[in-house]
């Protein structure tokens, strides 16, 4: 098992070996000679943009963790007006975030390739909302690609490069978190010599103000220009190597199978034992290719289309087949869900029931007997993790307010928060809106402090946001807060890293990938922006957290304390990789009273009852020392464990 | 072989997806396809996970169906109840048997099944065998509990039928642990076999 690093910089064509699907998409740009590459990390999209990090010095690639997606998307579009090969990758929602500059920019084109990667997560395994992508590419007349495998994903990536640069047109590369989180044999291809030798591309920008000024006379022509251009990819896409009929040539029945449905379809039809049908595998699932459709339909009697989310794919095939005034039967929405993701049980499910089959299994029986296994399973939500100083913030927020503020929080591990015994997020909508929520509840109950008339009570607000989503969107929401009086204490828990997608630096952090970046204090930040009150605390210090809450809810307006302590993975992770040993907490039981404070109202992972001695105890492999339960417990119970012991 | 099928389940952190990338590249050193599906982001954080390992000549698509996973490796016994639906008849499941109570059963908000309950509905209700020891125990005989991840692939090559061969395993493992653990994983992945070859021969 070699480094990924080193596998996805191989110069073995040929070699098979097995990458996870971020990882051969980021093979795949490398293979088709990219150079500029800028993202926000968003699971399930991170991968990606990880393994660029790792490569693209070596690479001679140009690569950058930006704050937010419309930046890296600006960041690699620009780049590709240059004329060089570009590419930027989010998770759907991020789509969301860069979708001012999407939208306005598609109809200026490129010069270089740009390819936008976007993973989405249907299901929501951990997202917000489950949103098709392929809607937002209908929307914006950009084509999507969707592949059914990580060595599919790497070719599908090349190929999307040479759709973008051949059209001038911006092309989505979609995955889904079963493309972009799933592990397949991929088979590497030649690397460019640039690549090769790490040497840096650089580009030229031509000016063109009637292409690049979105001024309405040039927007005005702009429009029907995208719309020419959807057209005739369309065509080109009759002949894309990812779309293929297979099966029997002169079956009556079809099946349409858009991305990846066409790995549950071809499952679920050699489990069914089905050989008498037509298959339409799609990987441009926009625009559908009507030459391809025409083909396929040939002879056809029945269709169903097997696919996941929104009827995109459905919705172009029958408007297609009433105009061709088709007397064929179609079917799609009726028999496969429009909620969560596709599975071969769904896929078979949907099969048999539009051929009249019974399925292999006998899944309501298998669901009957899951049924009666349910009661017996404790809930394992996902936790902060021990040693997290998100607990203590919370922990000492809660005490300090008295549990009864409102508590906006924001997207992020620390929206764990949530859960029991903490429950301290009320709210978390999207990246940054913590702020904004927050200061329109204050103004809410409150009112402005710039206004004459104030709220009854004074109701306390106190939002929480991580480090790497305050310079994601938080800056603006702040700047509006402060800028309108609101009254709100905003607790940035700035733990150094954007921990939740996997320990990506960001301006908090002050490395970059290359080593040399410019580290923004929070606190300077709020400061310059002219907040009332702004502090620094170590959450390990719990007492000291607590009182500086208390003193930031009396102040009047907006208050920042930045609570400021490494994540304990990361740190974890780093001693362990260094092979440093931390301390080991242990409970006392002497002391231990069996109140249970430890367990009711902090809640550390380690931490679990012992039901025969009606007491606390620590599970000393997932202690990682931070001392917090000691300052917690009011009877002294938790010791560190003298060197030996452990 | 036209496909075999396993799933890895455990809590998050305990090494779910190291287990998988290991059975994953012994299965394309053996030749076969390979499709391996994992579970990243929040919900990794010490909640619960499932990871699926397939490989054979047809394999598509990354995840088990429910009813079609030849044999579960699980790394704690109430990960290995949660996702007993994924088992086929006769299936086999190899487990930890040290378990680990989430915060909620400490808080005494739920209750966390007896060791002979989750037995009884792998063997009685959905009729698996059933590979149980404790995995970390022998973890720490081998010279550290990080190695329970192997002693439990090593039990996974005993059971009948398993078609990666012990030695192509052991040998992936080798060159995916840091230098200084290999032989404590070596140890650890012996007493793995050890195991299973008592539980089986019983
Ligand atoms: S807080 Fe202290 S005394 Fe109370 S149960 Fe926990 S360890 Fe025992
Ligand atoms: S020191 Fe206490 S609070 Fe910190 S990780 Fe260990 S058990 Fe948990």
């Amino acid at each position: 098992m070699a480094k990924v690093s080193d596998i996805v910089l191989w110069d073995k064509p040929g070699e098979r070996v097995l990458l996870l699907g971020n990882q051969a998409i980021a093979r795949g740009a490398l293979e088709a000679n990219i150079a500029v590459y800028a993202a926000y990390p968003g699971t399930p999209s991170s991968e990606l943009t990880d393994t660029m990090a790792i490569v693209s010095k070596k690479a001679g690639v140009y690569m950058e963790y930006s704050t937010n997606e419309k930046v890296a998307f600006e960041t690699a579009l620009a780049a590709a007006w240059s004329g060089l090969r570009a590419m930027t990758a989010m998770k759907h929602v991020g789509l969301n975030v860069a979708a001012d500059t999407f939208m306005s920019a598609v109809g200026m084109g490129v010069e270089g390739g740009f390819v936008i990667m976007v993973a989405d997560d249907p299901s929501m395994w951990s997202s917000q909302n489950e949103q098709d992508t392929r809607v937002y590419a209908k929307f914006a007349n950009v084509p999507v690609l969707e592949p059914i495998s990580p060595h599919e994903a790497k070719e599908m990536t090349k190929y999307a490069f040479e759709l973008s640069e051949k059209f001038k047109h911006f092309v989505i590369l979609r995955t889904t978190t079963r493309t972009s989180h799933a592990r397949g044999d991929v088979v590497l291809g030649e690397l460019p010599e640039e690549i090769k030798q790490g040497k840096r591309k650089f580009g030229k920008f031509k000016k063109d103000s009637s292409r690049f000024v979105d001024v309405p006379s040039n927007a005005r022509k702009f429009h029907p220009q995208i719309l020419e251009k959807i057209e005739k990819i369309r065509e080109e896409l009759n002949n894309c190597p990812f779309n293929w009929i297979e099966g029997k040539e002169d079956a009556k029945i079809g099946i349409i199978a858009p991305g990846l449905s066409y790995a549950y379809v071809k499952e679920a039809l050699a489990w069914l034992g089905i050989e008498d049908v037509k298959i339409l595998k799609l990987g441009t699932p926009f625009p559908v290719p009507y030459g391809l459709l025409e083909k396929f339909f040939e002879g056809l009697e029945r269709v169903l289309i097997v696919e996941e989310l929104e009827p995109v794919v459905e919705e172009q095939v029958k408007t297609w087949a009433f105009d061709k005034k088709l007397n064929i039967e179609i079917k799609g929405k009726e028999l496969v869900p429009r909620i969560y993701e596709m599975t071969t049980r769904r896929a078979v499910t949907a099969i048999a029931k539009f051929l009249g089959l019974e399925t292999p299994i006998n899944f309501e029986e298998l669901d009957e007997k899951y049924e009666k296994v349910k009661p017996l399973l404790p809930p394992r939500p996902p936790s902060l993790c021990p040693a997290c100083p998100h607990r203590n913030s919370f922990y000492a927020i809660k005490k300090a307010t008295g549990g009864k503020a409102i508590y906006p929080s924001d997207i992020g591990c620390y929206t764990l928060g949530l859960l029991p015994p903490l429950k301290t997020v009320d709210t978390t909508v999207a990246m940054g809106a913590s702020i904004g929520i927050a200061h329109g509840l204050s103004i809410a109950q409150n009112g402005s402090l710039s206004e004459e008339q104030q709220g009854p009570e004074k109701q306390v607000v106190v939002a929480t946001i991580g480090d790497s989503t305050f310079y994601h969107t938080g800056l603006p929401a702040l700047a509006n807060a402060i800028y309108n009086r609101s009254n709100v204490l905003i607790v940035v828990l700035d733990n150094l890293v954007t921990a939740m997608t996997g320990d990506q630096p960001n301006p908090s952090t002050g490395e970059t990938p290359h080593g040399m970046g410019k580290r923004i204090p929070i606190e300077d930040v709020a400061k310059a922006m002219g907040a009332d009150f702004v502090a620094v605390v170590d959450p390990y210090d719990i007492k000291a957290t607590y009182e500086t809450v208390k003193k930031a809810i009396e102040v009047e307006g907006v208050s920042v304390i930045v609570s400021r302590q490494v994540c304990a993975l990361h740190r974890i992770g780093q001693m362990r990789r260094r092979g440093e040993k931390w301390p080991i907490y242990y409970v006392n039981e002497d002391k231990c009273t069996g109140c249970r404070i430890c367990i009711n109202a902090y809640g550390c992972p380690a931490i679990y009852w012992d039901e025969e001695k009606r007491q606390a105890r620590v599970e000393p492999t997932m202690c990682w020392g931070c001392g917090g339960c000691a300052q917690v417990c009011p009877f002294g119970a938790f010791e560190p464990m003298k060197e030996g012991e452990q | 072989m036209k496909e075999y099928n396993i799933v890895i389940t455990g809590v998050g952190g305990q090494g779910v997806l190291t287990a998988a990338n290991i059975l994953g590249w012994a299965a394309l050193h053996a030749g076969y396809k390979v499709r391996l599906g994992e579970v990243h982001g929040m919900s990794q954080r010490f909640g619960s996970v499932i990871s699926y390992v397939r490989f054979g000549e047809d394999v598509y698509g990354s995840m088990v169906p429910e009813g079609k996973a030849d044999v579960m490796l699980s790394f704690e016994p109430v990960e290995a109840l949660r996702y007993v639906n994924y088992l086929k008849e006769g299936g086999m499941i190899v487990v930890n048997t040290k378990p680990i109570v989430p915060v909620q059963v400490s808080m005494g908000m739920a209750s966390y099944p007896s060791l002979e309950e989750i037995r009884k509905v792998f063997e009685k209700d959905f009729k698996a065998k059933w590979i149980g020891f404790n995995a970390e125990e022998l973890a720490e005989q081998a010279g550290h509990v990080v190695t329970t991840n192997t002693v439990l692939i090593g039990a996974l090559t005993q059971i009948p039928e398993f078609p990666l061969d012990a030695e192509h395993v052991r040998e992936v493992i080798k060159i995916s642990v840091p230098p200084k653990a290999v032989d404590i994983n070596m140890k650890a992945f012996d007493l793995g076999i050890k195991a299973a070859k008592e539980i089986l021969e019983l």
